[in-house]
């Protein structure tokens, strides 16, 4: 896959199955962005795959991939912040085909705070707040694929332990997901399994939890030794 | 009194019609990505085509009504292939080029090919100058009623689709950030599409409009009303759909009373030295750039 003119990703190959919650971990530059953004069909890969469901959705307009599944929840949260929280989340459910009115008290039950919030502009929430309105946008339309890209950016530590546990309780109703992060010690912990990127390739990948016991990964992401 | 109300209900219609013009062309630079210089060179194209339908039906105003209509979102829908490169690539000063190449060859043709290059005169019975209502000196045409309350239907319409559907917040959500619209998976450009239907229609029921209040149209009335159009966006703030809605009345209330009372014609100095004076103070506009 390459990014202009740049190469940003070179022979990378992942896999996420039905139920997991997949982690990518790697420093900025790395190409974990770029990766998740050629999946959705916003940048395109120069030669390569990707298979989604048993089809081959490589050049498919982002339209149609969202449509059929597969949602991103975006670097900086991609809000809109002139439109209220209900707005942002009635967008999300732009390709949702069922009960719409439904779908949004199911994920004000998830996420009380944007309840309460529901008629406020989007741009006036905490940062917390507005990634929650983002992850809920996400789910607004349903997906069978979840894709969220540094989530823990710019937060609270106290935050961005709410948010994984919010990502883990999403796992655990059934959603899979495929997560970005810096933030690999606490990403790691929640995920199954991961991949950790280099500068555009993957050098490390297996099992979450030997991830977090791997030295490499240790001395690379998680400030050395934690014993 | 009498005479200053007229002026004032005169003044609100052609306002009236300068907001449909400027929503039109601010739904064409949010959603659609572009400075449609070309715009009210369509609009006045749409004239053209009531005329040329009253005209072949023996003046029927539902004829020449219709016409009009369907001429303007038809021809603003056929300038959207033309635009679409540029839209994509986000190059708005490109698509003012592109738009002002186009408004000229359109000027040209009317010029030279429609209805040989002559003033046309619109028919009488859609003027609508007979008085509705009369108060002493003073009257209140058939054309202006029709013009302010057509308007206000219009708006109340547009606004219902911009804040209340769905096609509506996926205007808006293009408006504010194309990338986040993508990732909602918007599609891009079957909604730009849609922006140039809808601002076709509006700038079509403006045609009408226009033709009721000035009762007569040349080809050199595009580039006159797209110097105004695009100086009210900058005053209220490019793209600002609400804001735009009140500098055009004011605009219109400007340059009427500025008719109605000073001697000569300075009406477009004073209302453009307005506008002047606004962008030289805010040059983000009066009410700023917003979605």
């Amino acid at each position: 896959m390459s990014y202009g003119p740049i190469q940003a990703l070179r022979g990378v190959t992942i896999e996420v199955n039905e139920g997991e919650i997949v982690v990518l971990i790697g420093a900025n530059g790395a190409g974990k962005t770029t990766l998740v953004e050629t999946i959705l069909g916003l940048t395109r890969a120069a030669v390569g795959c990707i298979r989604y469901m048993g089809e081959d959705i490589t050049h498919k307009k982002t339209e149609h991939i969202v449509a059929s599944g597969i949602c991103l929840v975006p670097e900086g949260r991609g809000i809109l912040p002139l439109m209220t929280v209900m707005e942002n989340l009635l967008l999300g459910a732009y390709h949702f085909k069922g009960d719409v009115d439904e779908n949004l008290k199911l994920t004000y039950s998830l996420f009380p705070v944007l309840k309460e919030r529901s008629g406020q502009m989007a741009g006036t929430l905490s940062g917390g707040e507005q990634q929650m309105l983002s992850v809920a946008r996400g789910l607004m339309s349903r997906p069978r694929l979840m894709m969220l890209d540094e989530p823990s950016l710019g937060l609270a530590p106290s935050i961005v332990k709410e948010l994984f546990k919010k990502i883990s309780d999403l796992n655990r109703e059934g959603y899979t997901i495929l997560l970005s992060e810096q933030n690999a010690r606490q990403a790691l912990q929640c995920a199954h399994r991961g991949y950790v990127f280099g500068t555009g390739e993957i050098v490390l990948s297996g099992d979450a939890q030997e991830l977090i016991r791997s030295s490499r990964v240790q001395q690379a992401y998680l400030g050395g030794s934690c014993e | 009194m009498e005479i200053f109300v007229a002026q004032i209900i005169n003044a609100i219609a052609l306002g009236s019609i300068y907001a449909l013009l400027v929503t039109g062309f601010n739904l064409l630079v949010v959603v659609g990505g572009i400075f449609p210089f070309a715009y009210s060179h369509i609009v006045v194209l749409s004239m053209y085509m009531c005329w040329f339908a009253m005209k072949v039906t023996g003046n029927n105003l539902l004829a020449g009504i219709l016409a009009g209509i369907v001429s303007g979102t038809i021809f603003s829908f056929l300038t959207e292939p033309i635009f679409r490169p540029l839209a994509k690539r986000q190059a708005q000063l490109g698509s003012f080029i592109v738009a002002m190449a186009l408004a000229l060859i359109l000027t040209e043709v009317m010029a030279q090919k429609l209805n040989m290059g002559i003033v046309i005169s619109i028919p009488q019975n859609l003027q609508g100058r007979e008085a509705l209502i009369k108060f002493g000196a003073a009257t209140i045409t058939a054309g202006q009623i029709a013009t302010i309350v057509g308007s206000i239907v219009s708006f109340l319409g547009f606004f219902y689709l911009l804040y209340r559907t769905k096609q509506g917040r996926a205007f808006r959500a293009m408006g504010q950030s194309p990338f986040s619209a993508r990732i909602l998976g918007i599609p891009i450009v079957r909604t730009r599409i849609y922006s140039y239907l809808i601002a076709g229609l509006m700038g079509g029921i403006s045609a009408i409009f226009l033709a009721m209040a000035i009762g007569t149209a040349s080809s050199s009335l595009g580039d006159n009303l797209a110097l105004k159009v695009m100086a009210v966006a900058m005053f209220a703030g490019v793209g600002n759909l609400g804001g735009g809605l009140v500098a055009a009345l004011i605009l219109g209330l400007a340059e009427g009373m500025v008719l109605a009372y000073l001697p000569g014609d300075w009406s477009q100095a004073i209302a453009f030295g307005m506008i002047m004076i606004i962008v030289m103070i805010k040059p983000r506009g009066l009410f700023g750039t917003m979605v």
